[in-house]
């Protein structure tokens, strides 16, 4: 007879399955006796999405009474994760240098280094990179759990948006106009390959930290010895361009001293520390039990 | 102290003795409180008696009515009857001669 279309059985049913969805934030052993319950009970799906709703949010908010999540959010995904995107920042540039002057003109674009020596930095900065933000993701699940999706999101926008952010905001990038679909893929969207790998990188040490925790003994020492290697390898390096300046401006240039190069690094690389302790611990107590 | 909520999950699981799981124990504050009860607030004091040491809770078997799955068996332990009778002893003795107190032999 026309009229508005049978919708019920469609959308009870969509509906019903968007609370099986929600759910899944749940522990499993919950997410089965509250669905059990809500079945038994009979209730309306408005009632039942509001009771899902209402449990998940407080099971939120339960997390954030403990340091952990504070700690991942804090350390890990604002301190590191800005430090991380300058670092990603300065080698996107780099590289895009390189490899525009090499496709355009097939040089190497002149940073008073030898393209070896170019080649080197960006190499061991790449690979540095790659390690740190995977620790970062590691300890960040470790940490996180279940708020690994709030902590996740802060690192991720942090470590792709907050570098040149900082830029736009100081008058040196000037963002031209463009509509509002552009601008957010601009702010949510990785730009570049190799800045895709990296957060991809982060993504996976973030899956293994929610789901092992703690990593091996061994593997940690692993982790902690290639961290070290590629944090005194990269600021070594980066002293080339600070002695380059210096010899090129007579003097006038003053590098950025050793130390200055190194702390950012060193703060990039703290959570190594962290899978570092709770693996020992963990190996500790394994002894004492066996 | 018990709070007012935790106590009434205690009553009532211990009136529904080895039938108190979640949902009964859901039906049982409503049907006594004539309020909805919330499968959030439950739960999440459940996890917080449990903690206190006032309740043990398991997972039991699934049955068809669930749908397959399993319930959240509830047993107050001997700590929580002790809570729970303690906070019952406090609300009669600060109760004793309010007018509501006084009425409610009037009401019944």
């Amino acid at each position: 007879m026309g009229g508005e279309p049978n919708r019920g059985p469609m959308m009870t049913q969509i509906c019903w399955r968007l609370v099986d969805i929600l759910s899944r934030m749940l522990d499993a052993d919950e997410r089965q006796a509250v669905r059990g319950d809500l079945a038994e009970s009979g209730e309306s799906i408005g009632m039942a999405l509001r009771d899902v709703l209402g449990l998940i949010v407080r099971r939120q908010i339960g997390l954030w009474t403990d340091w952990q999540p504070w700690l991942a959010l804090l350390a890990v995904a604002s301190m590191a994760g800005v430090l991380l995107s300058r670092i990603l920042f300065r080698f996107n540039v780099d590289l895009s240098q390189q490899l525009v002057a090499y496709q355009q003109y097939g040089v190497h674009f002149g940073t008073l280094l030898t393209p070896q020596q170019d080649m080197a930095f960006l190499l061991s900065l790449a690979v540095a990179l790659l390690v740190w933000l995977w620790t970062c993701g590691f300890v960040l699940g470790s940490l996180s759990g279940g708020a690994i999706w709030l902590t996740w999101s802060v690192f991720y926008l942090m470590v792709l948006d907050s570098a040149w952010v900082r830029f736009v905001l100081s008058g040196n990038i000037i963002v031209r106009n463009a509509g509002p679909l552009r601008r957010f893929m601009a702010v949510t969207v990785p730009l570049n390959i190799a800045t895709l790998l990296f957060l991809l990188a982060g993504l996976c040490g973030a899956f293994l930290g929610v789901r092992r925790r703690v990593l091996a003994l061994r593997a940690a020492y692993v982790l902690a010895s290639a961290i070290t290697i590629l944090t005194i390898l990269t600021t070594w390096m980066s002293g080339w361009y600070e002695t380059a300046h210096e010899v090129w401006s007579g003097g006038a240039w003053q590098g950025v001293s050793w130390p200055m190069r190194l702390l950012p690094l060193v703060l990039v690389s703290w959570p190594v520390a962290y899978v570092l302790a709770t693996a020992k611990r963990r190996n500790t107590s394994d002894k004492e039990i066996t | 102290m018990l709070g007012e909520f935790e106590y009434l999950i205690l009553s009532a699981a211990t009136r529904l003795h080895e039938g108190a799981y979640g949902a009964a124990i859901r039906q049982e504050i409503e049907e006594a409180t004539r309020h909805r009860c919330s499968i959030g607030a439950l739960y999440t004091t459940l996890d917080r008696l449990e903690t206190k040491g006032l309740i043990k809770t398991w997972m039991g078997d699934p049955t068809p009515q669930r749908g397959g799955r399993p319930k959240r068996m509830v047993r107050v332990t001997a700590t929580g009857i002790r809570a729970a009778s303690d906070f019952y002893l406090v609300m009669r003795r600060v109760s004793r001669g309010v007018s509501w107190e006084a009425n409610r032999i009037a009401v019944r």
